[in-house]
Formats: structure tokens, C-alpha cells, sequence
């Protein structure tokens, strides 16, 4: 899933500051599931810039809506009416989202109302854990399912750098060590003979945007 | 999800209860305002509701008019609206849909008129609530091999079927489902099989454990001996010197008490020479037992009180106590041919193993249940998990056989295989729910499920849903909630926000365990100061919403309080937690914006009234000082 952090509401006040009458457009996608851009999250904000607004002597008018994608231009289709009667849009969607829902307005400005912060997994309640770097290239066969892109502090391909110390990455204590992490499942896989074979140098060309991915057997001639 | 209901048909009754609200406000009045708005079938304005004639006509006009839905507006007496009730049940129209209004308070007309009005849209807004008719299975799972546990079988097993065991031989492994249709794993001979009970009765008992830094570092020996290795030892005590030492351990709960009282009355009468009992303070506070203590002066039981720490002394001929007698200067001793000790209780092997399976929460000393007083001795966080006997922390016999009748009257519950429930538990609307977890991991009662079928309209074609047996309503869930797809029956996010369309000067979200019922108390400590207060009950304080707070300062409140109970003491575990963590968030957001005077967080227990004021009377001065809320949104 991708996660996502509201931007201080500073930013958000700051972008807004023009604009007399906006619409929130919140995501059933992965920020209501990552409890940053569903519906609640909209009202919450949506009340805060209108008091914020008013204190500055400069109301503001708000309308709140969510729909289940904005990654996807059918869904983003049934903001039209609320889009045709503000002057900005300002979305809590994921990154993809922000710009998809702005390419389908392209007359309405359109702002981020969080950082897409990640591909991540939902620890518990409120703690999520970036597991997945996209990299387009993945060696989980070789390091015992666990991402020595995503959990190596230097994203190191053969093994730990000399600051791994009792498990925890020199970069942080909270950051425990990926290489040891990889380690410690080898070990409890019996296959710890893994760490001896070297991951040859990554082609990063696969990590670099911008990136398209084309299925020719799934494309529609729509001619 | 809540839905208006077009067909409700609401009858509304302005009671001036025999004379004492017109003293302050005239009904005909309030009626000539609620009447312009037209949203109800019948209102008439009556003397006393609550006589015979006058609810024999109510009851005629229910039928008349097909009213389904009623308010009453008048005194707040819990009596007399039972009563209402129990009447309005008679009708076909159950509690939920009757609505009461304490004109007491009310001042003016408009007050009064305002009040009714609020009550009169939730009762529009409110959903119907149904019963829901349910197959469960009648058979009983009781956990344990003692006394305990064969008492509470034997009970049980004369009412439905019972399936009893020890959890060593055959043990637990898994649990699934919900109450009525739990579905147990086992282990039993190797191997795993799945069974079906409707409840699950723990009845591990405590086992016995010698501490020895409760008595010095004195180990056990020929002559010293643990209070239980005395009651299995079986020897002949004839003619021997017996002296037992009790407070040390044990200092809880009565069983030692209880056993050595027993032990030294038997001693007596199998003729051993002396008998001594050193305590600190005696408990006796059961039933039998003061007979016991008296019964053991009679027979000439040497009862020796000390103070302080004892010494345990070893000679060749014989052991010893020397200690602190309150009343002597000198150092007392008592020399016997055998001491023995009390010991603490521990829970079962395999306590700790079970509340992880079931995810029950334990409390001192690692026995069943938080220690918390909103908790009924038999009930666990769970619904159809109780407990029985000595695993939620050492009892003494006669409070057994209590809880074993308590744990029959919940059990039987499915002994037919079948319940009626109210349709209480959260709605969910699946086109909104992201399927995100978010209210199964944080329901503190197991009682949710996730949910597939092509009825579930949304992208994922499954929903959460709530099990009527086992949510216990505390709103937690629907609070959590980012999609807002949960709502709440009687409390659900609209009919909250539109007490807060028009709030008053401060706001306050009460939880109806504490918050609300101090709210009542300090009512008729302070009238004056509840002249600008808006209480809004909550049924825990974990259902008050980030949004709830915004939306009474947005809508005009100069200041919101959220009145919670006191920390380790919610009747739904972590509902005050909840809180605290929604109340920093909503103070951040304030803080942002400049407005973060405005909100106030006050632990408060049912009876602290004054405390209720005090913090009410904070919050009014810091309105005072800060003026006027200029972040209300004039729309």
C-alpha cells in the first residue's frame, strides 16, 4: 500500500490563501486505508481551514467529497459537479492521485494536501513500515524474502557495512539492520550458505522514472 | 448507515408534571412553537402522564394516529419512565424509539421549545433498531480440572451440554468466532480438531507457591512446611505442637485464612497439644468464617498477633517464631514442633498461554481480568468468555458458588439454541468501507469480522461488520473509522453533529459511565453554572470523534470539553485511551489555527460533581479571557 502523511497545515494554508471556495477531494484508496485522505481525514481538515479562515477575517468556503480512486480517470469523473464550482482543488490523495485528478481538470489548480511518504505495510493502528523501494528489480530470492533495497539504511546489495552494532543500523536506533534481519531468516531457513553468493551491481536504470509499463496483449485497439 | 425513516410517526406528549413546569414555563406556549414545524403526527399537552387514565389514553391514541415513535417531555424520573416504556412496549413500539425531555431545567418557553425540537430530529434521524434472531450452540466449554471447575460443570452441565478439560491432556490451541458460535481448535491426542461451543467458561483455579523472601530466604523442611504441604501431608499430629504463620503471603484474598482456621479446629479435635496461629490482622470477612474463629478461641487455639517482621528459628528439639508482640516491649517466642507457612496463590500452569489464545486481558499478579471497577467478576473483555473461581484471582468458597450461578444465568442465554438481540452493534456501509482493518484491530471485544459477498458494494466486495452477541456498543469502532462507513445506532455521527449545529457556549462530550452522570450530579450543585453548558452523551468516551470537537468550536461553541473516566478504569478497556490520543489530536490541530485554548480534557468518576464543576468553571474563564471564539464559521 502506499502511505501517506498529512502536510502541516501551515503549507496547506499558505497554497490556499487566494482562493475563496475549494474542494477537498478525498481517496477510498490506500490514504483512507493508511487513515491519511479518507473521508474523516477530509472533514477534520476541511474544519480546520474553515475556522483558520475565519479567524483571519478571510472565509473561506469548503466543499468535501471522496471517491474510491483518484489513480484512475473513471472515478475521478464523478467530482465534476463540485470541481465546476470552486476555484481549487485540494487533494489528500497519494501523489498519483493529486496529478491524475489535476490532468482530469486541467483548468482548476489543483494542491497536495499530504507527502506520499511510501510503499509500505500496516504494523498495527497508526504504524506502518516501508517494505518495497520499487525498484523494478527484485533479489527477495537471494536474501531470504526480506529487502535489502528497502530495509539496508544504504540499500547495500552483499551484506552488512561495518555500522550494523547488536542488530540496529548505525543511521538510527530505531532502524534495526537489514543485513541482519536477511541474516537471521537465512539462518532460520537453514540457508545461510545465500550470504556467500554476490548480488552483482543492480541496474538502477529499472529504478529510474520516467517509467511506463506497457502490456501489448492487454492493450485496447480502440480504433 | 443511518437513514431517515419517512414513515416515522412521532407522538409528542408535554407533561407538565402536575403543576411544576408551568410554574416556569407555560406548554400551551412551547406547543404553538414545536407545531410550526410540522415533523410529527400528534402533540397534546397533559397534566400528569403518568396516571392510569392518562396512559390509557396515550395508549388509545398510539393506536389511533399509528404513532411508532414517542416524546416525552417532563421530569426525568427513572421510575416513570419505565413506566413509558413498559407501555409503549405494549404498543409495539420498543425503547429506542422513545425519546424523553427533562423540561426541569428549562427556563423560558424557547429554552424549553429548543430542547424538544433537538430531541424531536433525532428521533427523525434516529434508525429503526430490529432484533436480530439467532442460532447458537447451547454446549459450554468450562477450562479446568479442580474443584473449581467440576462445580461449575456439575452446574451448568443440568441446564445444557457441557464439554470439560483440564487443558493439559486436552488442550487449547485456537479460538474463532464469536459468542453463540465460537469455534475452539484442541489438541487432543496429537491431534487438531475443531470444535463448536457457544461459551467458554475458565475455571483454572491458583496454585499454591512458596515464596521464600517472604519469610527471610527459610526454606521448607521436616519441620517448617508450606501451608498446602501440611493440608497433603496426612500425618498424625497427636500430642504435637503445631504453630501456623499467616500475612506474610497471601495477604489478598481468605483461603489461608479460611484453611488454617480449618486446619487448627481439626488439629484440636484430633487432640494435637498446642495449636498457634500468628497473624497480623485477622480476616474473617466471609461467610463461616467468623464461626470458625470463634469456634477456634473456644477450643483454646492460641490466636498470637504480631508486628512487623518474624524470625523463623531451628534448634535440634524443635522449631520457633520469635517476633514483635504489639503490646510487649520485649521480643515474644513461640516454640513448636512444626510451623507452617502461608503461600501465595499463582494462576494455573497454562493461564498465561489461554490469554493469549483468547486475547483476554489479565491483571495483578497475572490472574484473568484487568483490575478494573467497571469489569463484573465473571466477564472477560470478551462476551461468552467468563470466568469462575480462583484464575481471576484467589476466592474463597462461598463467593464460588455465587459466581457460578452468575456465570449459569449468562450461559444459559444459549441453552436453547437460539437469542433475540437488539440490532444494536454499528452499521456499516459497505460502499465506503476500504476494508482497511482499522476497527478490527482496534475493537477491544473481538467483534468484528471481515465479511465477502456480491451484497458488499464496493470495490473489494467484502465489508466489516459488527457481531450483535459479541460488540458491547461502545463506539470505538465507528470513531476509528477513516472511511466514516460505521455508524453507531443512537449514536450515530449525524444525530451527535446536530446537537452541535446551534451548540452552546461550551460543549461537553460526556461518557455515560462517568462524564455524564457527574454532569447530572453537579447539575444540582451548580444550576447557575449549566446555564451555558451543552452536555452530549457518549456511550464511552472512545466515540467522541476528532470531528465532534471541530464541528462545536466551528459552529460557534466558545470552548469543547471531552469528560472521560479516570485512566485504567473504562468499561470498555481502552476507550479513555482513545480519547486522550483524539483529544491531542485535536489540540494540535487548534494549536495550528490559533484556537487551542478552546479545548479541555477532564478525568472525572460518576460521583465527582464538584470536579465536574471546577472543570467547567476553568474552561469559562479561560473563554472569558480568550473573548469569543473567532474561529466560528458564519455561514
Amino acid at each position: 500500500m502506499i502511505v501517506a502523511e498529512g502536510k502541516p497545515v501551515e503549507k496547506i494554508l499558505e497554497m490556499l490563501t487566494p482562493y475563496k471556495k475549494v474542494l477537498i477531494a478525498g481517496c477510498r484508496g490506500c490514504v483512507t486505508v493508511c487513515l491519511t485522505g479518507g473521508e474523516k481525514e477530509v472533514g477534520i481538515l476541511a474544519s480546520q481551514i474553515r475556522m483558520a479562515r475565519s479567524k483571519e477575517g478571510n472565509p473561506i468556503e469548503i466543499l468535501e467529497q471522496t471517491e474510491e480512486r483518484q489513480c484512475d480517470a473513471e472515478y475521478n469523473t464523478k467530482f465534476l459537479a463540485n470541481v465546476e464550482k470552486v476555484d481549487a482543488i485540494l487533494s489528500l490523495a497519494c501523489g498519483i492521485g493529486i496529478q491524475y485528478l489535476g490532468e482530469k481538470y486541467p483548468s482548476t489548480p489543483i494542491f497536495p494536501g499530504v507527502n506520499t511518504l511510501m510503499l509500505g505495510a500496516n504494523i498495527d493502528v497508526g504504524k506502518w513500515e516501508e517494505r518495497c523501494f520499487a525498484c523494478g528489480d527484485c533479489v527477495l530470492d537471494k536474501t531470504g524474502g526480506i529487502c535489502p533495497i528497502a530495509r539496508c539504511s544504504k540499500s547495500l546489495l552483499n551484506g552488512p557495512c561495518g555500522g550494523s552494532q547488536n542488530g540496529v543500523c548505525e543511521v538510527s536506533k530505531d532502524v534495526p539492520c537489514g543485513w541482519q534481519l536477511i541474516y537471521d531468516r537465512l539462518v532460520a531457513l537453514g540457508q545461510v550458505d545465500k550470504m556467500k553468493e554476490i548480488i552483482p551491481s543492480k541496474n538502477w536504470l529499472r529504478a529510474k522514472g520516467p517509467r511506463t509499463y506497457v502490456r501489448e496483449d492487454l492493450t485496447l485497439d480502440r480504433s | 448507515m443511518t437513514k431517515q425513516i419517512t414513515n416515522t410517526r412521532i407522538g409528542i406528549y408535554l407533561c407538565d408534571c402536575d403543576g411544576k413546569v408551568s410554574k416556569k414555563v407555560d406548554l400551551n406556549k412551547v406547543k404553538a412553537i414545536i407545531q410550526g414545524k410540522e415533523e410529527f403526527e400528534y402533540i397534546r399537552t397533559v397534566e400528569i402522564a403518568c396516571t392510569k387514565d392518562e396512559q390509557a389514553q396515550i395508549t388509545e391514541e398510539i393506536e389511533k394516529y399509528s404513532l411508532n415513535r414517542l416524546l416525552v417531555a417532563g421530569c426525568s424520573d427513572p421510575f416513570i419512565m419505565r413506566k413509558f416504556l413498559q407501555m409503549a412496549d405494549d404498543q409495539g413500539i420498543n425503547r429506542y424509539n422513545v425519546e424523553f425531555v427533562d423540561l426541569s431545567t428549562a427556563e423560558t418557553v424557547e429554552a424549553a421549545a429548543s430542547v424538544v425540537n433537538i430531541a424531536l430530529s433525532k428521533l427523525h434521524l434516529r434508525a429503526e433498531i430490529g432484533c436480530e434472531e439467532l442460532s447458537v450452540t447451547p454446549d459450554v466449554l468450562v477450562i479446568g480440572a479442580g474443584c473449581e471447575a467440576d462445580a461449575a460443570a456439575r452446574t451448568i452441565a443440568k441446564n445444557q451440554p457441557v464439554v470439560q478439560i483440564d487443558n493439559v491432556g486436552t488442550r487449547v490451541i485456537g479460538l474463532d468466532g464469536f459468542p453463540g458460535a465460537f469455534k475452539v481448535r484442541l489438541l487432543e491426542d496429537g491431534q487438531t480438531v475443531l470444535k463448536d461451543f457457544g461459551a467458554i467458561v475458565l475455571a483454572l483455579g491458583a496454585v499454591p507457591q512458596y515464596d521464600k523472601s517472604k519469610y527471610g530466604g527459610v526454606e521448607l523442611g521436616a519441620d517448617v512446611l508450606s501451608l498446602s504441604q501440611f493440608k497433603n501431608s496426612g500425618k498424625d499430629y497427636t500430642g504435637k505442637k503445631i504453630s501456623f504463620a499467616l500475612g506474610k503471603a497471601d495477604g489478598d484474598s481468605l483461603l489461608s485464612f479460611a484453611a488454617v482456621l480449618k486446619a487448627a479446629l481439626k488439629l484440636k479435635e484430633k487432640s494435637a497439644s498446642e495449636v498457634s496461629i500468628l497473624y497480623e490482622d485477622m480476616k474473617i470477612c466471609a461467610d463461616g468464617l467468623e464461626q470458625d474463629y470463634e469456634l477456634a478461641r473456644k477450643k483454646g487455639v492460641n490466636f498470637l498477633k504480631y508486628t512487623g517482621e518474624f524470625q523463623i528459628l531451628s534448634f535440634p528439639s524443635g522449631v520457633a517464631f520469635k517476633y514483635r508482640e504489639p503490646f510487649l516491649a520485649d521480643p515474644a517466642k513461640i516454640v513448636a514442633d512444626y510451623i507452617v507457612l502461608a503461600e501465595d496463590f499463582v494462576p494455573a500452569a497454562g493461564s498465561l498461554e489461554l490469554a493469549e489464545i483468547f486475547d483476554i486481558r489479565t491483571g495483578p499478579g497475572g490472574f484473568f481480568q484487568q483490575d478494573n471497577v467497571h469489569f463484573l467478576p465473571i466477564r472477560s473483555n470478551r462476551a461468552g468468555i467468563f470466568f469462575v473461581g480462583s484464575c481471576h484471582g484467589p476466592i474463597h468458597g462461598t463467593d464460588l458458588y455465587l459466581e457460578i450461578e452468575a456465570v449459569l444465568a449468562e450461559v444459559s442465554v444459549f441453552a436453547k439454541g437460539k437469542v433475540s438481540v437488539p440490532s444494536l452493534q454499528p452499521k456499516v456501509d459497505a460502499e465506503k468501507c476500504a476494508v482497511c482493518l482499522t476497527c478490527y484491530r482496534s475493537c477491544p471485544h473481538h467483534a468484528i469480522e471481515i465479511v465477502h459477498g456480491d451484497e458488499y458494494n464496493n470495490m473489494y466486495n467484502s465489508a466489516a461488520r459488527m457481531n450483535p452477541l459479541a460488540c458491547q456498543h461502545c463506539g470505538v469502532c465507528a470513531a476509528e473509522c477513516p472511511g466514516k462507513a460505521i455508524q453507531l445506532p443512537l449514536y450515530s455521527d449525524q444525530e451527535i453533529l446536530y446537537e452541535v449545529k446551534k451548540p452552546a457556549k461550551i460543549v461537553a462530550y460526556a461518557c455515560e459511565n462517568s462524564g455524564y452522570l457527574a454532569s447530572e450530579f453537579a447539575k444540582s450543585l451548580d444550576p447557575e453554572l449549566q446555564k451555558d453548558l451543552q452536555i452530549i452523551e457518549v456511550p464511552c468516551s472512545g466515540k467522541i470523534d476528532v470531528i465532534y470537537l471541530l464541528k462545536a468550536l466551528e459552529n460557534g461553541a466558545d470552548g469543547v470539553m471531552l469528560c472521560v473516566c479516570h485512566k485504567e478504569n473504562c468499561k470498555f478497556v481502552w476507550g479513555n485511551n482513545r480519547a486522550e490520543q483524539r483529544k491531542e489530536r485535536a489540540q494540535q490541530i487548534l494549536n495550528q489555527v490559533g484556537l487551542g485554548e478552546r479545548i479541555d480534557f477532564v478525568r472525572v468518576a460518576a460521583n465527582q460533581g464538584n470536579q465536574f464543576n471546577t472543570a467547567v468553571k476553568a474552561m469559562a474563564e479561560k473563554i472569558r479571557q480568550s473573548g469569543t471564539n473567532p474561529g466560528k464559521v458564519v455561514k
